[in-house]
Protein backbone atom coordinates (compact mmCIF):
# COMPACT_ATOMS: atom_id res chain seq x y z
CA UNK A 1 0.00 0.00 0.00
CA UNK A 2 1.00 3.66 -0.14
CA UNK A 3 3.48 5.09 2.28
CA UNK A 4 0.87 7.76 2.84
CA UNK A 5 -1.01 7.26 6.08
CA UNK A 6 -4.58 6.15 5.61
CA UNK A 7 -7.23 6.23 8.30
CA UNK A 8 -8.76 2.88 9.18
CA UNK A 9 -12.51 2.83 9.53
CA UNK A 10 -14.19 -0.20 11.06
CA UNK A 11 -17.56 -0.60 9.35
CA UNK A 12 -18.83 -2.85 12.14
CA UNK A 13 -18.41 -0.01 14.66
CA UNK A 14 -20.98 2.01 12.70
CA UNK A 15 -23.48 -0.84 12.40
CA UNK A 16 -26.05 -1.91 14.99
CA UNK A 17 -25.71 -5.57 14.02
CA UNK A 18 -23.07 -7.78 12.42
CA UNK A 19 -25.38 -8.29 9.43
CA UNK A 20 -26.35 -5.35 7.27
CA UNK A 21 -29.26 -5.54 4.88
CA UNK A 22 -31.76 -3.24 3.26
CA UNK A 23 -31.67 0.34 2.07
CA UNK A 24 -33.13 2.01 5.15
CA UNK A 25 -30.63 0.36 7.51
CA UNK A 26 -27.92 1.28 5.02
CA UNK A 27 -28.96 4.93 4.98
CA UNK A 28 -28.75 5.14 8.77
CA UNK A 29 -25.25 3.69 8.75
CA UNK A 30 -24.29 5.96 5.87
CA UNK A 31 -25.09 9.06 7.93
CA UNK A 32 -22.80 7.83 10.70
CA UNK A 33 -20.02 7.10 8.21
CA UNK A 34 -20.47 10.52 6.67
CA UNK A 35 -20.09 12.19 10.05
CA UNK A 36 -16.87 10.28 10.69
CA UNK A 37 -15.41 11.28 7.33
CA UNK A 38 -16.37 14.92 7.88
CA UNK A 39 -14.73 14.80 11.31
CA UNK A 40 -11.46 13.78 9.62
CA UNK A 41 -11.03 16.49 7.00
CA UNK A 42 -7.28 15.93 6.68
CA UNK A 43 -7.64 12.30 5.66
CA UNK A 44 -7.77 11.57 1.96
CA UNK A 45 -7.73 7.76 2.09
CA UNK A 46 -9.94 5.63 4.31
CA UNK A 47 -9.37 1.90 4.65
CA UNK A 48 -12.73 0.36 5.44
CA UNK A 49 -12.16 -2.72 7.56
CA UNK A 50 -14.79 -5.42 7.20
CA UNK A 51 -13.68 -7.28 10.30
CA UNK A 52 -16.63 -8.34 12.43
CA UNK A 53 -19.14 -7.84 9.61
CA UNK A 54 -20.81 -11.18 9.06
CA UNK A 55 -22.96 -10.43 6.06
CA UNK A 56 -23.96 -7.57 3.78
CA UNK A 57 -26.59 -7.58 1.09
CA UNK A 58 -26.32 -5.61 -2.14
CA UNK A 59 -28.70 -2.81 -1.14
CA UNK A 60 -26.87 -2.18 2.15
CA UNK A 61 -23.49 -2.17 0.40
CA UNK A 62 -24.88 0.24 -2.18
CA UNK A 63 -26.19 2.70 0.42
CA UNK A 64 -23.05 2.63 2.61
CA UNK A 65 -19.59 1.81 1.22
CA UNK A 66 -20.37 2.43 -2.43
CA UNK A 67 -22.33 5.64 -1.83
CA UNK A 68 -19.57 7.01 0.38
CA UNK A 69 -16.90 6.31 -2.26
CA UNK A 70 -19.09 7.84 -4.94
CA UNK A 71 -19.83 10.97 -2.94
CA UNK A 72 -16.14 11.73 -2.36
CA UNK A 73 -14.89 10.59 -5.76
CA UNK A 74 -11.98 12.81 -6.94
CA UNK A 75 -11.30 14.21 -3.46
CA UNK A 76 -11.05 11.22 -1.09
CA UNK A 77 -10.48 7.53 -1.67
CA UNK A 78 -12.03 4.51 0.03
CA UNK A 79 -10.69 0.99 -0.15
CA UNK A 80 -11.56 -2.25 1.65
CA UNK A 81 -9.48 -4.47 3.91
CA UNK A 82 -10.18 -7.63 5.95
CA UNK A 83 -12.69 -8.79 3.36
CA UNK A 84 -12.67 -12.52 2.60
CA UNK A 85 -16.28 -13.71 2.42
CA UNK A 86 -17.13 -14.57 -1.22
CA UNK A 87 -20.77 -13.49 -0.85
CA UNK A 88 -19.86 -10.11 0.58
CA UNK A 89 -17.29 -9.62 -2.17
CA UNK A 90 -19.90 -10.50 -4.78
CA UNK A 91 -22.53 -8.22 -3.24
CA UNK A 92 -20.21 -5.21 -2.98
CA UNK A 93 -19.08 -5.88 -6.56
CA UNK A 94 -22.70 -5.88 -7.78
CA UNK A 95 -23.49 -2.66 -5.89
CA UNK A 96 -20.36 -0.94 -7.22
CA UNK A 97 -21.08 -2.01 -10.75
CA UNK A 98 -24.61 -0.61 -10.63
CA UNK A 99 -23.43 2.74 -9.26
CA UNK A 100 -20.42 2.74 -11.58
CA UNK A 101 -18.04 3.05 -8.65
CA UNK A 102 -14.76 1.12 -8.45
CA UNK A 103 -13.49 -0.16 -5.08
CA UNK A 104 -10.15 -1.79 -4.34
CA UNK A 105 -9.90 -4.66 -1.87
CA UNK A 106 -6.41 -4.96 -0.39
CA UNK A 107 -4.93 -8.27 0.70
CA UNK A 108 -1.54 -7.25 2.08
CA UNK A 109 0.42 -5.84 -0.84
CA UNK A 110 -1.94 -6.99 -3.58
CA UNK A 111 -5.37 -5.70 -4.48
CA UNK A 112 -8.40 -6.81 -6.44
CA UNK A 113 -10.92 -4.51 -8.03
CA UNK A 114 -14.67 -4.58 -7.35
CA UNK A 115 -17.45 -2.61 -9.03
CA UNK A 116 -16.69 -0.54 -12.11
CA UNK A 117 -13.84 -1.83 -14.25
CA UNK A 118 -11.58 0.34 -16.42
CA UNK A 119 -12.43 0.57 -20.11
CA UNK A 120 -10.22 -0.97 -22.78
CA UNK A 121 -8.59 2.41 -23.32
CA UNK A 122 -7.65 3.01 -19.69
CA UNK A 123 -6.96 -0.54 -18.49
CA UNK A 124 -3.25 -0.36 -19.24
CA UNK A 125 -2.90 2.98 -17.45
CA UNK A 126 -4.76 1.61 -14.44
CA UNK A 127 -2.50 -1.44 -14.26
CA UNK A 128 0.52 0.84 -14.52
CA UNK A 129 -0.72 3.00 -11.65
CA UNK A 130 -1.42 -0.06 -9.48
CA UNK A 131 2.22 -1.13 -9.78
CA UNK A 132 3.52 1.94 -7.91
CA UNK A 133 2.35 4.20 -5.12
CA UNK A 134 2.22 7.25 -7.36
CA UNK A 135 2.42 7.89 -11.09
CA UNK A 136 2.80 10.77 -13.50
CA UNK A 137 1.58 10.98 -17.07
CA UNK A 138 5.14 11.54 -18.26
CA UNK A 139 6.18 8.18 -16.74
CA UNK A 140 3.28 6.33 -18.35
CA UNK A 141 4.03 8.01 -21.68
CA UNK A 142 7.64 6.81 -21.62
CA UNK A 143 6.85 3.28 -20.45
CA UNK A 144 4.01 2.67 -22.89
CA UNK A 145 5.21 4.82 -25.80
CA UNK A 146 2.29 7.20 -25.62
CA UNK A 147 2.13 10.94 -26.13
CA UNK A 148 2.06 12.85 -22.83
CA UNK A 149 -1.32 14.29 -23.80
CA UNK A 150 -2.73 10.79 -24.32
CA UNK A 151 -1.25 9.43 -21.09
CA UNK A 152 -2.52 12.47 -19.24
CA UNK A 153 -6.02 12.00 -20.64
CA UNK A 154 -6.11 8.36 -19.53
CA UNK A 155 -5.07 9.21 -15.97
CA UNK A 156 -7.57 12.06 -15.85
CA UNK A 157 -10.35 9.73 -16.90
CA UNK A 158 -9.36 7.19 -14.23
CA UNK A 159 -9.36 9.96 -11.63
CA UNK A 160 -12.78 11.22 -12.71
CA UNK A 161 -14.23 7.72 -12.53
CA UNK A 162 -12.91 7.10 -9.02
CA UNK A 163 -10.06 4.69 -9.77
CA UNK A 164 -7.28 7.07 -8.67
CA UNK A 165 -6.66 10.15 -6.56
CA UNK A 166 -4.47 13.04 -7.65
CA UNK A 167 -2.67 16.10 -6.34
CA UNK A 168 -0.75 18.87 -8.00
CA UNK A 169 3.01 18.36 -8.21
CA UNK A 170 5.91 20.10 -9.88
CA UNK A 171 7.11 18.84 -13.23
CA UNK A 172 10.82 18.63 -14.09
CA UNK A 173 10.24 21.62 -16.37
CA UNK A 174 9.06 23.58 -13.33
CA UNK A 175 5.40 23.65 -14.39
CA UNK A 176 2.45 22.02 -12.70
CA UNK A 177 1.99 18.30 -13.20
CA UNK A 178 -0.59 16.05 -11.62
CA UNK A 179 0.65 13.20 -9.49
CA UNK A 180 -1.82 10.29 -9.51
CA UNK A 181 -2.11 7.87 -6.64
CA UNK A 182 -3.71 4.47 -6.30
CA UNK A 183 -6.25 4.18 -3.50
CA UNK A 184 -4.98 2.15 -0.59
CA UNK B 1 -71.74 -15.39 -5.57
CA UNK B 2 -70.00 -18.46 -4.07
CA UNK B 3 -66.71 -19.78 -5.41
CA UNK B 4 -65.31 -23.20 -4.51
CA UNK B 5 -61.62 -23.87 -5.08
CA UNK B 6 -61.06 -27.64 -5.13
CA UNK B 7 -57.48 -28.81 -4.75
CA UNK B 8 -56.48 -32.26 -6.07
CA UNK B 9 -55.25 -35.00 -3.71
CA UNK B 10 -51.54 -34.48 -4.42
CA UNK B 11 -48.65 -32.06 -3.77
CA UNK B 12 -49.84 -28.57 -4.64
CA UNK B 13 -47.19 -26.36 -6.19
CA UNK B 14 -47.72 -22.94 -7.73
CA UNK B 15 -48.88 -24.36 -11.07
CA UNK B 16 -51.50 -26.57 -9.43
CA UNK B 17 -52.62 -23.65 -7.29
CA UNK B 18 -53.35 -21.71 -10.48
CA UNK B 19 -55.16 -24.65 -12.04
CA UNK B 20 -57.35 -24.93 -8.95
CA UNK B 21 -58.06 -21.19 -8.88
CA UNK B 22 -58.96 -21.26 -12.58
CA UNK B 23 -61.54 -23.98 -11.96
CA UNK B 24 -64.03 -21.61 -10.38
CA UNK B 25 -65.04 -17.98 -10.23
CA UNK B 26 -62.11 -15.74 -9.29
CA UNK B 27 -62.04 -15.49 -5.46
CA UNK B 28 -61.85 -11.68 -5.49
CA UNK B 29 -65.09 -11.70 -7.55
CA UNK B 30 -66.87 -14.06 -5.17
CA UNK B 31 -68.49 -12.87 -1.95
CA UNK B 32 -68.14 -16.28 -0.40
CA UNK B 33 -65.07 -18.44 -1.13
CA UNK B 34 -64.42 -21.99 0.01
CA UNK B 35 -61.06 -23.73 -0.40
CA UNK B 36 -61.35 -27.52 -0.19
CA UNK B 37 -58.32 -29.66 0.73
CA UNK B 38 -59.09 -33.37 0.21
CA UNK B 39 -57.36 -36.29 1.89
CA UNK B 40 -53.88 -36.67 0.36
CA UNK B 41 -53.56 -33.00 -0.60
CA UNK B 42 -50.25 -31.44 0.47
CA UNK B 43 -49.41 -27.78 0.13
CA UNK B 44 -45.88 -26.71 -0.78
CA UNK B 45 -44.47 -23.78 1.13
CA UNK B 46 -44.49 -21.18 -1.67
CA UNK B 47 -48.06 -22.10 -2.42
CA UNK B 48 -48.95 -21.87 1.29
CA UNK B 49 -47.83 -18.25 1.60
CA UNK B 50 -49.63 -17.29 -1.61
CA UNK B 51 -52.80 -18.86 -0.23
CA UNK B 52 -52.29 -17.12 3.09
CA UNK B 53 -51.91 -13.77 1.34
CA UNK B 54 -55.00 -14.42 -0.79
CA UNK B 55 -57.18 -15.47 2.16
CA UNK B 56 -56.18 -12.38 4.15
CA UNK B 57 -56.77 -10.15 1.12
CA UNK B 58 -60.28 -11.54 0.72
CA UNK B 59 -61.07 -10.83 4.38
CA UNK B 60 -59.80 -7.26 3.97
CA UNK B 61 -62.16 -6.92 1.01
CA UNK B 62 -64.99 -8.16 3.31
CA UNK B 63 -65.49 -11.52 1.60
CA UNK B 64 -66.41 -14.65 3.51
CA UNK B 65 -63.63 -17.24 3.42
CA UNK B 66 -63.71 -20.87 4.47
CA UNK B 67 -60.85 -23.39 4.46
CA UNK B 68 -62.12 -26.95 4.53
CA UNK B 69 -59.57 -29.63 5.46
CA UNK B 70 -61.11 -33.08 4.86
CA UNK B 71 -58.25 -34.85 6.65
CA UNK B 72 -58.24 -32.52 9.66
CA UNK B 73 -55.04 -32.08 11.59
CA UNK B 74 -53.76 -35.49 10.48
CA UNK B 75 -53.20 -34.08 7.00
CA UNK B 76 -52.01 -30.89 5.36
CA UNK B 77 -53.71 -28.81 8.03
CA UNK B 78 -51.29 -30.18 10.63
CA UNK B 79 -48.37 -29.42 8.35
CA UNK B 80 -49.62 -25.85 7.79
CA UNK B 81 -50.15 -25.47 11.54
CA UNK B 82 -46.56 -26.40 12.27
CA UNK B 83 -45.42 -23.77 9.76
CA UNK B 84 -47.47 -21.14 11.59
CA UNK B 85 -50.04 -20.71 8.82
CA UNK B 86 -52.93 -20.31 11.24
CA UNK B 87 -50.98 -17.85 13.43
CA UNK B 88 -50.99 -15.44 10.49
CA UNK B 89 -54.41 -16.27 9.03
CA UNK B 90 -57.01 -13.54 9.60
CA UNK B 91 -59.30 -14.61 12.49
CA UNK B 92 -62.37 -14.03 10.31
CA UNK B 93 -61.40 -16.98 8.08
CA UNK B 94 -63.51 -20.03 8.98
CA UNK B 95 -61.54 -23.26 9.28
CA UNK B 96 -63.19 -26.69 9.04
CA UNK B 97 -63.33 -29.01 10.89
CA UNK B 98 -62.04 -26.37 13.33
CA UNK B 99 -59.05 -24.13 13.90
CA UNK B 100 -56.17 -25.95 15.57
CA UNK B 101 -56.43 -25.73 19.36
CA UNK B 102 -52.81 -24.78 19.66
CA UNK B 103 -50.20 -23.31 17.35
CA UNK B 104 -47.93 -26.07 16.12
CA UNK B 105 -45.30 -23.48 15.23
CA UNK B 106 -45.23 -22.08 18.76
CA UNK B 107 -45.25 -25.54 20.33
CA UNK B 108 -42.45 -26.95 18.21
CA UNK B 109 -40.42 -23.78 17.83
CA UNK B 110 -36.75 -24.67 18.02
CA UNK B 111 -37.38 -28.40 18.35
CA UNK B 112 -37.26 -29.34 14.73
CA UNK B 113 -34.43 -27.66 12.91
CA UNK B 114 -35.66 -28.70 9.47
CA UNK B 115 -39.16 -27.28 9.81
CA UNK B 116 -39.35 -23.69 8.78
CA UNK B 117 -42.00 -21.34 10.00
CA UNK B 118 -43.77 -18.79 7.89
CA UNK B 119 -42.38 -15.40 8.86
CA UNK B 120 -44.37 -12.19 8.81
CA UNK B 121 -43.01 -9.14 6.99
CA UNK B 122 -44.31 -5.84 8.30
CA UNK B 123 -42.45 -2.61 7.67
CA UNK B 124 -43.63 -1.12 10.98
CA UNK B 125 -42.22 -4.06 12.93
CA UNK B 126 -38.98 -4.89 11.16
CA UNK B 127 -37.33 -8.08 12.28
CA UNK B 128 -33.63 -7.59 11.73
CA UNK B 129 -32.83 -11.27 12.31
CA UNK B 130 -35.36 -12.56 9.80
CA UNK B 131 -33.11 -13.44 6.83
CA UNK B 132 -30.71 -15.23 9.19
CA UNK B 133 -33.43 -17.18 10.96
CA UNK B 134 -34.96 -18.28 7.68
CA UNK B 135 -31.60 -19.29 6.30
CA UNK B 136 -30.39 -21.17 9.38
CA UNK B 137 -32.54 -24.16 8.41
CA UNK B 138 -30.21 -24.75 5.46
CA UNK B 139 -27.34 -25.49 7.87
CA UNK B 140 -29.27 -28.41 9.32
CA UNK B 141 -31.03 -29.72 6.23
CA UNK B 142 -28.07 -29.46 3.86
CA UNK B 143 -25.18 -29.94 6.29
CA UNK B 144 -23.67 -32.79 4.24
CA UNK B 145 -23.39 -30.67 1.11
CA UNK B 146 -19.96 -29.30 0.26
CA UNK B 147 -21.56 -26.06 -0.95
CA UNK B 148 -23.72 -25.46 2.14
CA UNK B 149 -22.06 -22.11 2.89
CA UNK B 150 -22.56 -20.81 -0.65
CA UNK B 151 -26.15 -21.97 -0.51
CA UNK B 152 -26.74 -20.15 2.78
CA UNK B 153 -25.08 -17.02 1.45
CA UNK B 154 -27.25 -17.05 -1.67
CA UNK B 155 -30.50 -17.68 0.24
CA UNK B 156 -29.64 -14.99 2.83
CA UNK B 157 -29.04 -12.35 0.17
CA UNK B 158 -32.22 -13.33 -1.69
CA UNK B 159 -34.31 -13.03 1.48
CA UNK B 160 -32.66 -9.76 2.51
CA UNK B 161 -33.23 -8.16 -0.89
CA UNK B 162 -36.78 -9.45 -1.40
CA UNK B 163 -37.90 -8.50 2.11
CA UNK B 164 -36.38 -5.04 1.77
CA UNK B 165 -38.12 -4.73 -1.57
CA UNK B 166 -41.44 -5.26 0.19
CA UNK B 167 -40.59 -2.56 2.74
CA UNK B 168 -39.64 -0.16 -0.01
CA UNK B 169 -42.17 -0.80 -2.74
CA UNK B 170 -45.30 -2.65 -1.83
CA UNK B 171 -47.14 0.21 -0.09
CA UNK B 172 -49.55 -1.99 1.78
CA UNK B 173 -50.93 -2.31 5.26
CA UNK B 174 -51.35 -6.05 4.83
CA UNK B 175 -48.49 -8.20 6.04
CA UNK B 176 -46.18 -9.96 3.63
CA UNK B 177 -44.75 -13.43 4.29
CA UNK B 178 -41.49 -15.29 3.75
CA UNK B 179 -40.71 -18.98 4.03
CA UNK B 180 -38.03 -21.49 3.14
CA UNK B 181 -38.35 -25.22 2.83
CA UNK B 182 -35.94 -27.99 2.00
CA UNK B 183 -37.56 -30.99 0.29
CA UNK B 184 -36.52 -34.38 -1.00
CA UNK B 185 -33.84 -35.09 1.54
CA UNK B 186 -32.04 -31.83 0.93
CA UNK B 187 -32.15 -31.92 -2.85
CA UNK B 188 -34.75 -29.23 -3.41
CA UNK B 189 -34.92 -25.85 -1.76
CA UNK B 190 -37.68 -23.25 -2.08
CA UNK B 191 -37.11 -19.65 -1.05
CA UNK B 192 -40.40 -17.76 -1.21
CA UNK B 193 -41.63 -14.26 -0.43
CA UNK B 194 -45.16 -12.95 -0.86
CA UNK B 195 -46.70 -9.51 -0.43
CA UNK B 196 -50.18 -8.08 -0.91
CA UNK B 197 -49.23 -4.61 -2.05
CA UNK B 198 -49.01 -3.08 -5.47
CA UNK B 199 -47.67 -5.46 -8.10
CA UNK B 200 -44.15 -4.84 -9.35
CA UNK B 201 -45.50 -3.70 -12.74
CA UNK B 202 -47.85 -1.19 -11.17
CA UNK B 203 -44.97 0.56 -9.45
CA UNK B 204 -42.49 0.20 -12.29
CA UNK B 205 -44.54 1.02 -15.38
CA UNK B 206 -45.30 4.70 -14.61
CA UNK B 207 -41.65 5.41 -13.77
CA UNK B 208 -39.99 3.75 -16.75
CA UNK B 209 -41.93 5.82 -19.27
CA UNK B 210 -39.84 8.79 -18.17
CA UNK B 211 -36.62 7.03 -17.10
CA UNK B 212 -36.22 4.24 -19.66
CA UNK B 213 -38.45 5.00 -22.68
CA UNK B 214 -37.06 2.06 -24.69
CA UNK B 215 -38.11 -0.39 -22.00
CA UNK B 216 -41.59 1.09 -21.82
CA UNK B 217 -42.45 -0.68 -25.08
CA UNK B 218 -41.70 -4.14 -23.66
CA UNK B 219 -44.45 -6.55 -22.68
CA UNK B 220 -44.87 -7.27 -18.96
CA UNK B 221 -43.04 -10.59 -19.33
CA UNK B 222 -40.09 -9.10 -21.19
CA UNK B 223 -39.91 -6.21 -18.74
CA UNK B 224 -39.96 -8.58 -15.80
CA UNK B 225 -37.07 -10.54 -17.30
CA UNK B 226 -35.12 -7.29 -17.62
CA UNK B 227 -35.86 -6.40 -13.98
CA UNK B 228 -34.01 -9.55 -12.94
CA UNK B 229 -31.42 -9.43 -15.72
CA UNK B 230 -30.40 -5.76 -15.92
CA UNK B 231 -31.73 -4.46 -12.63
CA UNK B 232 -34.37 -1.80 -13.33
CA UNK B 233 -35.81 0.42 -10.66
CA UNK B 234 -38.38 3.19 -10.59
CA UNK B 235 -35.82 5.14 -8.55
CA UNK B 236 -33.36 5.53 -11.42
CA UNK B 237 -30.56 3.82 -13.26
CA UNK B 238 -28.22 3.42 -10.26
CA UNK B 239 -30.82 1.40 -8.35
CA UNK B 240 -32.40 -1.99 -8.99
CA UNK B 241 -29.30 -4.01 -8.18
CA UNK B 242 -31.14 -6.04 -5.51
CA UNK B 243 -33.37 -8.17 -7.72
CA UNK B 244 -30.62 -8.51 -10.31
CA UNK B 245 -28.28 -9.71 -7.58
CA UNK B 246 -30.86 -12.23 -6.32
CA UNK B 247 -31.11 -13.66 -9.82
CA UNK B 248 -27.33 -13.84 -10.17
CA UNK B 249 -27.06 -15.83 -6.93
CA UNK B 250 -29.92 -18.18 -7.84
CA UNK B 251 -28.63 -18.87 -11.33
CA UNK B 252 -25.42 -20.31 -9.89
CA UNK B 253 -27.58 -23.06 -8.44
CA UNK B 254 -29.62 -23.37 -11.63
CA UNK B 255 -32.73 -22.21 -9.75
CA UNK B 256 -36.01 -21.51 -11.48
CA UNK B 257 -37.68 -18.22 -10.70
CA UNK B 258 -41.45 -17.99 -10.36
CA UNK B 259 -43.07 -14.55 -10.17
CA UNK B 260 -46.80 -14.19 -9.58
CA UNK B 261 -48.23 -10.77 -10.43
CA UNK B 262 -51.87 -9.76 -9.82
CA UNK B 263 -53.13 -11.50 -12.98
CA UNK B 264 -50.02 -13.10 -14.49
CA UNK B 265 -47.44 -15.66 -13.61
CA UNK B 266 -43.98 -15.86 -15.15
CA UNK B 267 -41.73 -18.88 -14.76
CA UNK B 268 -38.11 -18.28 -15.71
CA UNK B 269 -35.76 -21.16 -16.32
CA UNK B 270 -32.05 -20.42 -16.48
CA UNK B 271 -30.20 -20.95 -19.74
CA UNK B 272 -26.49 -20.31 -20.34
CA UNK B 273 -26.12 -18.75 -16.92
CA UNK B 274 -28.91 -16.20 -17.30
CA UNK B 275 -32.66 -15.70 -17.29
CA UNK B 276 -33.68 -14.92 -20.85
CA UNK B 277 -37.00 -13.94 -22.43
CA UNK B 278 -37.05 -17.05 -24.67
CA UNK B 279 -36.98 -19.24 -21.56
CA UNK B 280 -39.83 -17.40 -19.85
CA UNK B 281 -43.14 -19.20 -19.54
CA UNK B 282 -46.04 -16.89 -18.99
CA UNK B 283 -49.64 -17.44 -17.93
CA UNK B 284 -51.99 -14.49 -18.29
CA UNK B 285 -55.56 -13.71 -17.30
CA UNK B 286 -55.19 -15.50 -13.96
CA UNK B 287 -57.43 -15.09 -10.93
CA UNK B 288 -56.62 -11.84 -9.14
CA UNK B 289 -54.16 -12.05 -6.24
CA UNK B 290 -52.90 -8.64 -5.11
CA UNK B 291 -49.20 -8.03 -4.82
CA UNK B 292 -46.03 -9.77 -5.94
CA UNK B 293 -45.14 -13.33 -5.02
CA UNK B 294 -41.66 -14.60 -5.79
CA UNK B 295 -40.20 -18.09 -5.44
CA UNK B 296 -36.71 -19.27 -6.23
CA UNK B 297 -36.66 -23.08 -6.51
CA UNK B 298 -33.20 -24.57 -6.25
CA UNK B 299 -32.87 -28.04 -7.72
CA UNK B 300 -29.72 -29.04 -5.89
CA UNK B 301 -29.11 -32.51 -7.23
CA UNK B 302 -27.02 -34.82 -5.10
Amino acid sequence: MNEMVATKLSLRAFMDHSEGWGRSQGREVYQRLLRFVEENPGTTVFQISMEGVRRLDISFASETIVELARRYRRSKGFCLVDLHDPDMIENIDAAGEKKEQPLLVWHGQSASLLGLKPTGGTREAFQFSMGRTQSRASELAVQKSLSIANASMKFKQLWEQGFLLRREGTAESGGVEFVYRRIG
Amino acid sequence: MRGIVNFPAMWIDSSRLETALAGTQSPHESHDVEFVFPVGCKIMVDCAIRLLSLANQLITATHRVQLNFDEGEAGTMGYLNRMGFFDHLAPEVEVLPSRPLYSGAKLHRGNNSQLVEIARINKDARDIELPTRLTDAISHACSSRADVDQLKGAAWTIFAELIDNIFAHSETRLDGYAALQVYSGGNRLSVAVSDSGLGIMQTLRPAIRAEFPKLAKLSDVDLLVEVFRQGISRHGSDRGCGLKGCAAKAIKFNATLDVRLPNQRVLLKPARGAYEPNRAYCSEGLALIWGTHITFAFGLGT
